[in-house]
């Protein structure tokens, strides 16, 4: 065997990574389970997210107002709320009571209550108030009731500042009103939207989760077809561990370049997100993550040994992976311990660069550690998915010579009885 | 009923407790992942709401009031002034490397401008591309930019011998007083955690009860089960799923516990109706996966349609975005997720404990969810005793 020369091996093992590589094409595109995760999945799934959170942001959450002082410039309060984009006056209330009822029947998610002295307070010099009630029941509400009355209080409070400053100039006025000016600029995503911030992680994750899910089926019905059970079936092509795993990969690569075009590129032209990523940069840094996910769904596949057995173990994690990547959570407020543990998953580290690079604008040089990291992965989970396919076809080997051990036995066996009959 | 079916019933139940003892798959779906999500998110978001988020300045004045605006600016309970960038560019590099989320940027001769009146601009950037830290600091940069703006007027108005009392009500005539009903500490794992649990246990329900019943024919054991039951497909669903019911209700009583009385959340209602509403979403979810079993007749689509289900569901029950902000067509189709009603009994319940018939409709939505096994229990039968596992 050893005295064979370099080249042939090589040939050998190229031919075997080739019909590896073919035969797995054809079973991915013969398996309609496997094809659903390759293709539907990915096809449809990002369409159906970036519908969901399309409008991007909330406008006008509905309030109830109590307006006890019902003074000019209790109204003028309301009118510049209820002209904000975010919050809409739903009705005016005569007392608390009422505004509550609407509250518990989810009519209206917010009470701008105004007392009846509010209007006195201002005429006499005096600090007047205005109480907000919010319901809980959504981040987004109380954040734009916050923001529309927020405003409007600080118009008033220009206006009743220039009425009472009594400027000469205009400019004064401006002076008096804000003697430093500010301003605030959104960056990366202009408009502050739902979409724009967590469809990109989303669509990474997309990848991640359907190629676990793909090989997991592919590696279970594997098992389910082959005779002992067993991962890799005995032939003459399967023998090496490398040209298996490097045979097998290349398939699912080719397959989910494509895909990964279509998600990474089209799916955000389609719903106008924010997408302003250099081409080469996100062909550099898509690259490692592909092959990095490859081998972290081949390796995890082992621990797969029916064909539906992988929906019940992946489907869940799609939402604390989604979590611990530091998008929907900010990164700096998650504990250490769950940032070492993320960092086990392809998906923190595509993520948040995939994020950097397609929203931000960076380029490899801003995304290196992760950058790094999706390599590191690779080499590392390729390691890991030799050694368990290396085991993998040892096992099937053993599995058939026992068979065979077994057989021989009986050949034995059956002989001895003829002699004995004979 | 009578005492024989009684017999299949307890036999079948017997059957199916020795199956989810003997597989791991049942110990996987039921136990671990459930409780590993509920101690994952919980501690993942224990500290409530975020503080000390990296943020940086670009102060190229550096006077002694700059100075003075940025230490204020760093005590904020989100903000962390953790660099000072010499320019705009190196701030933004920081935050395409992620470093901070946003930076503070006051340009030279703030100061200078400032006292003689020529009102200076500052501004500030945030990275919105992460949305909960971007809104946190926002809310803290805007209310420093009022306050410096606010100082430099108050001086002058002590300067021109104003009281204290009477500078705050020039500087700010109408003060908004918030109150966050039910959560004033703003939390978000209150506001995450009460809708995640149980989206994700409604996701491991219908998985398991399709996973079940699909077991049965691939492993042909579907007719020995039937004749257990005299080939009533009624009497070998209830049976077979009851054992499942009480293992999954103990978990659903174990997360209200947890969340209610270890972390000690808002349970405005007492934890009563909302272990009736964990019983309901147990109940509810099973039946939905015997549905889709039935509808789609096939192990795998089943699952697949359900692990589609179970995910949608958190983005459409509207716990994070909300409902009334989505598509028309989605507003009607978020009925059809049970996680969107058990959201809409929870916020009616625990966390603002209004009288329940507030909820009657989303209760009534979930009693509904628990009939749908109804319209598939023939299919069911004759798939069970005649069909064959298919791939």
């Amino acid at each position: 065997m050893n005295n064979k020369p370099f080249r042939h091996i090589i040939r050998q093992g190229l031919t075997g990574l080739i019909h590896i590589c073919a035969h797995e094409l054809k079973q991915v595109f013969k398996d309609q389970g496997v094809l659903i995760f390759f293709l539907l999945v990915p096809l449809a799934y990002p369409l159906i997210y970036a519908f969901i959170y399309t409008n991007e942001v909330v406008r006008n959450v509905p309030a109830a107002v109590v307006d006890m002082s019902n003074s000019s410039q209790s109204r003028e309060f309301l009118r510049l709320v209820d002209a904000s984009a975010d919050v809409k006056i739903q009705s005016h209330c005569a007392d608390m009571e009422e505004a509550k009822t609407l509250l518990k029947e989810s009519k209206v998610y917010g009470i701008i209550y105004i007392p009846a002295d509010f209007s006195k307070n201002l005429a006499t010099g005096k600090q007047a108030t205005i109480s907000l009630y919010c319901d809980m029941s959504g981040m987004l509400y109380y954040k734009s009731l916050l923001l529309a009355s927020t405003n409007a209080s600080l118009t008033v409070n220009e206006k009743i500042q220039i009425e009472r400053a009594g400027n000469t100039t205009e400019r004064q006025d401006e002076i008096t009103t804000a003697p430093i000016e500010y301003e605030d600029i959104s960056l990366f995503n202009p408009q502050d939207g739902f979409a724009s911030f967590l469809i990109p992680a989303v669509l990474i994750l997309i990848i991640q989760q359907t190629l676990l899910l793909g090989i997991g089926m592919s590696a279970g019905t594997a098992r389910e077809k082959n005779r002992f059970r067993d991962l890799i079936p005995l032939s003459r092509h399967y023998q090496g561990t490398l040209r298996v795993v490097m045979g097998k990969s290349s398939a699912y690569l080719l397959i989910y370049l494509i895909v990964a075009v279509y998600i990474l590129c089209l799916v955000p032209h389609f719903f106008s997100l924010v997408q302003i990523a250099r081409p080469w940069t996100l062909i550099a840094f898509v690259f490692p993550y592909l092959l990095s996910c490859i081998f972290f769904a081949m390796t995890c596949s082992v621990f797969i040994h029916h064909r539906e057995a992988c929906l019940m173990i992946y489907v869940f994690t799609s939402v604390p992976l989604l979590f611990i990547s530091g998008i929907s959570w900010p990164g700096a407020a998650i504990p250490e311990f769950w940032k070492i543990f993320s960092y086990l998953f392809p998906s923190t580290f595509g993520i948040n660069g995939f994020v950097r690079i397609n929203s931000m604008g960076a380029t490899l040089n801003e995304v290196l550690p992760e950058y790094h990291a999706l390599w590191l992965q690779t080499g590392v989970y390729f390691i890991t998915t030799c050694l368990v396919y290396r085991y993998q076809v040892t096992l099937s080997r053993r599995h058939a010579l026992e068979r065979l051990h077994i057989f021989r036995l009986r050949m034995l066996a059956a002989k001895k009885q003829r002699k004995q009959t004979t | 009923m009578s005492s024989e079916t009684w017999k299949c019933l307890w036999n079948i139940a017997r059957r199916e407790t020795y199956r989810i003892a003997t597989k791991p798959m049942y110990l996987f779906c039921i136990i671990i992942a459930p409780i590993f999500s509920f101690v994952f998110f919980s501690t993942l978001m224990s500290k409530g709401l975020p503080t000390d988020m990296p943020a940086g300045v670009v102060d190229l004045d550096n006077t002694a009031t700059t100075r003075n605006i940025i230490r204020n600016l760093d005590a904020f309970q989100h903000i962390d002034i953790v660099t000072r960038y010499s320019s705009v560019t190196e701030a933004r590099e920081a935050m395409q490397r992620g470093e901070i989320y946003s930076f503070y940027y006051i340009p030279k001769g703030t100061t200078e401008e400032a006292l003689a009146s020529r009102q200076p601009k500052v501004s500030f950037y945030i990275n919105y591309s992460y949305l909960i830290a971007g809104s946190l600091l926002y809310k803290d940069e805007r209310t420093m930019s009022e306050l410096a703006s606010a100082a430099i007027g108050q001086a002058t108005l002590l300067a021109k011998g104003a009281t204290e009392e009477q500078a705050m009500a020039f500087l700010q005539p109408v003060v908004i007083e918030t109150h966050a009903l039910n959560n004033p500490w703003l939390n978000y794992s209150v506001y995450l955690c009460n809708t995640l649990f149980p989206g994700i246990l409604m996701l491991l329900i219908f998985l398991t009860t399709i996973y079940t019943l699909g077991t049965e024919l691939k492993e042909n054991t579907a007719k020995e089960w039937m004749q257990m039951a005299n080939n009533s497909i009624v009497t070998a669903l209830s049976g077979k799923l009851f054992p499942q019911t009480i293992v999954f209700f103990v978990i659903a009583v174990f997360y209200n516990i947890y969340l209610y009385g270890y972390l000690h959340y808002p349970c405005n209602s007492g934890i009563f109706p909302m272990l009736m509403a964990g019983l309901l979403l147990v109940v509810s979810s099973q039946a939905f996966g015997i549905f889709l079993f039935g509808l789609f007749g096939n192990f795998r689509l089943a699952l697949s349609a359900a692990s589609l289900w179970g995910v949608i569901s958190f983005s459409i029950s509207g716990f994070t975005y909300p409902v009334m902000a989505m598509h028309p067509l989605l507003q009607g189709a978020c009925v059809l997720f049970p996680l969107r009603h058990y959201f809409l009994i929870y916020v009616n319940q625990a966390l603002n404990g209004y009288p329940i018939i507030y909820a009657w409709q989303s209760i009534v939505a979930l009693l509904l969810f628990t009939l749908l096994p109804f319209f598939v229990l023939k299919k069911l039968r004759t798939a069970m005793l005649h069909f064959v596992y298919l791939p």
